[in-house]
């Protein structure tokens, strides 16, 4: 595994040199390339995040299928360190805006395979309980969640995706947006938490975790 | 049996096609490339693309035939003389065809209809052609999307704009595309707006005398909003109007909204955050969601301007906020402020004005029918104005519970019954010049109001807080007629789900509005009771219309369901008419 994010950056910049045609005119080509030069510079990523963005460590996001834009501005926010996270902070300081785009775009490309519990070796898919889903589903619908996360939580621009989500990260989140340990959110997760009891955020989990 | 009936229309129109080219001696054509000319011929059935003029826009109100503006007519009447499908046979009334999309998600189109042929968007800017008595395709065009799109509360498009050979298309990326209406091939395409920062296309466009007119999405994320207008022809800019003006969005420090409520503002603390000096202009939103009606004769565009950013923390953008949720009146030909009436200074509430201006004659307070214009309040109310200087003549009767109006936001949340989508949120209200009523689709949401201070997040939405449900309060939604000339509300019918996509009014003295749970009904225009309704499957969410083709009325409406309130996707137009 590749210890050094910025030998990714030096293979993008060759792939963009070298590639016939320049990038900025054409949009499907620019995102086949991103997407590619992505792809070797998430091997550093791996480790946490699964080599497809499927992570089995279930206290890191999947970022398969996620948005572009919502992977891309949190790379941003990581490395301004409007979010913090000790691990996350040291990498994406040395994250250039080029890297994050193509992370992005590679992570977007790829297909989520479901939210899992406990981590490692014994990590098992994740059975959500239906008496929990329901009830996530009815606060979900009160909280007016969708009008932002799409429906279903497909997620659309900077607002992620999150269904299919690992219950063990969305629990993490919601308390971190709800006791103002997380703040890039611009205040609209932390309106909504503010007022989301220990319980309905277990039951949205299992809500998530069943889309 | 349907089937058949396709492949006989078909060998006619083959019959046609084939006589025509002969008969203008172009089978010379066919010898270059036989299969792609027949391939290019084919779905020219029984009706093809006719050129829209102006004179034709100008008349529109009067054209029974089609539907060729996005609200029917430079007034926005949504108002169709067509009176064949009436009070007395609506009961018979039933689908002709259903026209599916390949896009399942959220649809507010108002198609287009042109001689025959009807032009209807989706979700994420696809546009399709189809025959308008068939169903059958014409052609299918979809956005190339920009690899960065910002935008709230859903990825809907509302229709487009038509004149001469050309479609105008407001998209997502904040482009502004003309596309040939024969083909659906882009001509040209105009960056409005930079996505980065929050800027995205939804509403129709208006077209008029070689401009084509557009606003802006994004007061969630602290834009400054503008309507724009742009050369027809070759897409150059050649105005802009800014809804947050230059110097003055101070306005007047109005302590009661426009129907006399005092808002509970504090003045001295905002007058003391203003002292600061602090610029908040270039984010203070002002988006303009909806298609500006025009006055052809006093050459004046008015439109409504959406909510001041962020929606719910106002303690860092001081005064009224102008013009944002206003309505305002501008030159048409230069773009020039010419008045505005605000209803509300200084919103923390989101409840902005959205729904889009109808021109309409109406009593002043004398009794004297003057020129005015009407808009449909996220507050519940309608407001009727003098036209020529935009003051208020009269706000109707209160169409849904104004219970804590208005309780100012906080932390935990507080309660008020007029929820943040309204009232009326986007959707289009109708009137009808027979009943002088204006018809008006509310959501009836009791919320609670969240604040959060926040600072500009660049580009990432910015609410300042939220607004939520109450789990033991009941949602649904009402149709109500309100007569402009007294503000008295006519009749109101209930409906068990809020009520989100707009109205139209016809000639025969039908309003038709659909529902979240699929149904789509019509009502007597004059009292209000339900004549049909038919279950469609899916949220119907969007505003009706209805035409005449080949001397018969179809009534169509698209049923894709709704993102912001959640209701059931689905991709479809139905279109209805009377039994033969």
């Amino acid at each position: 595994m590749s210890l050094d994010p910025r030998r990714g950056a030096v293979f993008a910049a060759l792939l963009v040199v070298f590639m016939p045609g320049g990038l900025a005119s054409q949009v499907d080509n620019s995102q086949q390339v991103q997407i590619e030069a992505g792809r070797k510079k998430a091997q550093y990523c791996s480790g946490c995040h699964g080599a497809d963005g499927n992570s089995e460590l279930t206290d890191y996001p999947i970022l398969a299928g996620q948005t572009t834009r919502y992977t891309y501005l949190q790379l941003k926010d990581y490395k301004s360190g409007r979010r913090t996270d000790d691990m996350m902070n040291a990498v994406a300081a040395r994250l250039e805006k080029q890297d994050m785009v193509d992370l992005a775009a590679y992570y977007a490309a790829q297909r989520p395979k479901g939210p899992r519990f406990q981590a490692g070796e014994a990590s098992l898919p994740f059975k959500p309980d239906p008496a929990r889903v329901d009830a996530g589903r009815k606060k979900s619908d009160e909280v007016l969640c969708t009008m932002c996360h799409l429906g279903e939580f497909a997620g659309q621009n900077e607002v992620p995706r999150a269904a299919g989500q690992h219950p063990e990260y969305v629990i993490k989140e919601l308390k971190a947006f709800k006791t103002g340990a997380r703040t890039n959110d611009a205040g609209t997760m932390s309106s909504v938490s503010k007022t989301l009891s220990d319980e309905d955020i277990v039951n949205l989990a299992h809500y998530l975790a069943s889309l | 049996m349907i089937a058949s009936n396709q492949d006989r229309k078909r060998f006619l129109s083959w019959g046609m096609v084939l006589a025509s080219l002969a008969l203008t001696g172009s089978c010379a054509t066919m010898s270059g490339g036989g299969k792609e000319s027949a391939a290019a011929a084919a779905p020219a059935q029984s009706h093809e693309v006719r050129s829209v003029s102006q004179q034709m826009l100008n008349a529109a109100a009067d054209d029974e035939n089609n539907w060729i503006h996005p609200n029917k007519d430079y007034t926005q009447t949504r108002y169709s003389k067509a009176a064949q499908i009436n009070t007395g046979n609506v009961a018979k009334l039933r689908p002709a065809f259903v026209f599916q999309t390949a896009v399942v998600e959220s649809m507010e189109t108002s198609p287009i209809v042109v001689d025959g042929v009807m032009f209807l968007t989706t979700s994420y800017d696809h546009v399709y052609a189809a025959d308008a008595a068939t169903g059958q395709e014409l052609w299918h065009y979809k956005h190339p999307m920009g690899s960065t799109t910002t935008f709230c509360c859903g990825p809907n498009n509302r229709g487009v704009a038509v004149a001469g050979n050309k479609l105008f298309l407001g998209t997502l990326d904040a482009k502004l595309v003309a596309l040939d209406s024969k083909t659906g091939k882009p001509i040209w395409t105009a960056d409005v707006a930079d996505p980065e920062k929050g800027y995205s296309e939804t509403m129709a466009p208006a077209v008029i005398d070689g401009k084509v007119l557009i606003g802006t999405n994004g007061g969630e994320y602290g834009i400054r909003g503008f309507v724009k207008a742009y050369d027809a022809e070759t897409g150059k800019l050649l105005w802009t109007f800014y809804t947050i003006p230059d110097r003055g969005s101070e306005g007047v420090w109005a302590t009661a909204d426009l129907t006399g409520r005092d808002m509970h503002r504090n003045i001295a603390a905002e007058k003391a955050q203003l002292a600061k000096g602090r610029k908040f202009e270039a984010t203070l939103g002002g988006g303009v969601w909806m298609t500006p009606a025009v006055d052809l004769k006093s050459r004046t565009i008015f439109f409504v301007v959406g909510n001041p950013s962020p929606d719910l923390y106002g303690a860092e953008r001081p005064g009224d906020n102008l013009y944002t949720d206003a309505m305002v009146a501008v030159d048409l030909d230069s773009g020039a402020y010419k008045w505005h009436s605000q209803y509300i200074a200084h919103d923390v509430w989101d409840l902005d004005a959205a729904s889009p201006p109808i021109l309409v004659d109406a009593k002043d307070k004398d009794g004297n029918v003057i020129p005015a214009v009407i808009h449909g309040g996220k507050t519940g109310h309608v407001y009727v104005h003098d036209r020529k200087d935009g003051k208020l003549i009269r706000f109707s009767e209160a169409m849904v519970p104004q219970e804590g109006v208005w309780t100012l936001p906080t932390p935990q949340g507080a309660r008020m019954a007029l929820g943040a989508n309204g009232g009326v949120e986007w959707s289009p209200m109708a009137f009808s010049p027979k009943t002088n009523f204006a018809y008006a689709v509310n959501l009836i949401q009791p919320m609670t109001y969240h604040v959060e201070a926040t600072a500009y997040p660049d580009g990432k939405l910015w609410l300042g807080g939220a607004f939520k449900t109450i789990p033991t309060e009941p949602q649904t939604g009402n149709v109500t007629a309100v007569d402009v000339n007294t503000g008295k509300i006519a009749w109101q019918a209930k409906t068990d789900q809020p009520m989100i996509g707009g109205i139209s009014a016809t000639g025969g003295d039908l309003v038709f509005a659909g529902e979240g749970n699929g149904l789509f009904k019509a009502y007597d225009a004059k009292t209000g009771k339900v004549l049909w309704s038919f279950q469609c499957g899916a949220g119907v969410n969007a505003p009706p219309v209805t035409y005449i083709v080949d001397g018969k009325q179809y009534v169509a409406v698209a049923a894709g369901g709704n993102t912001q309130i959640n209701f059931k996707r689905g991709n479809s137009v139905f279109v209805f008419a009377l039994p033969e």
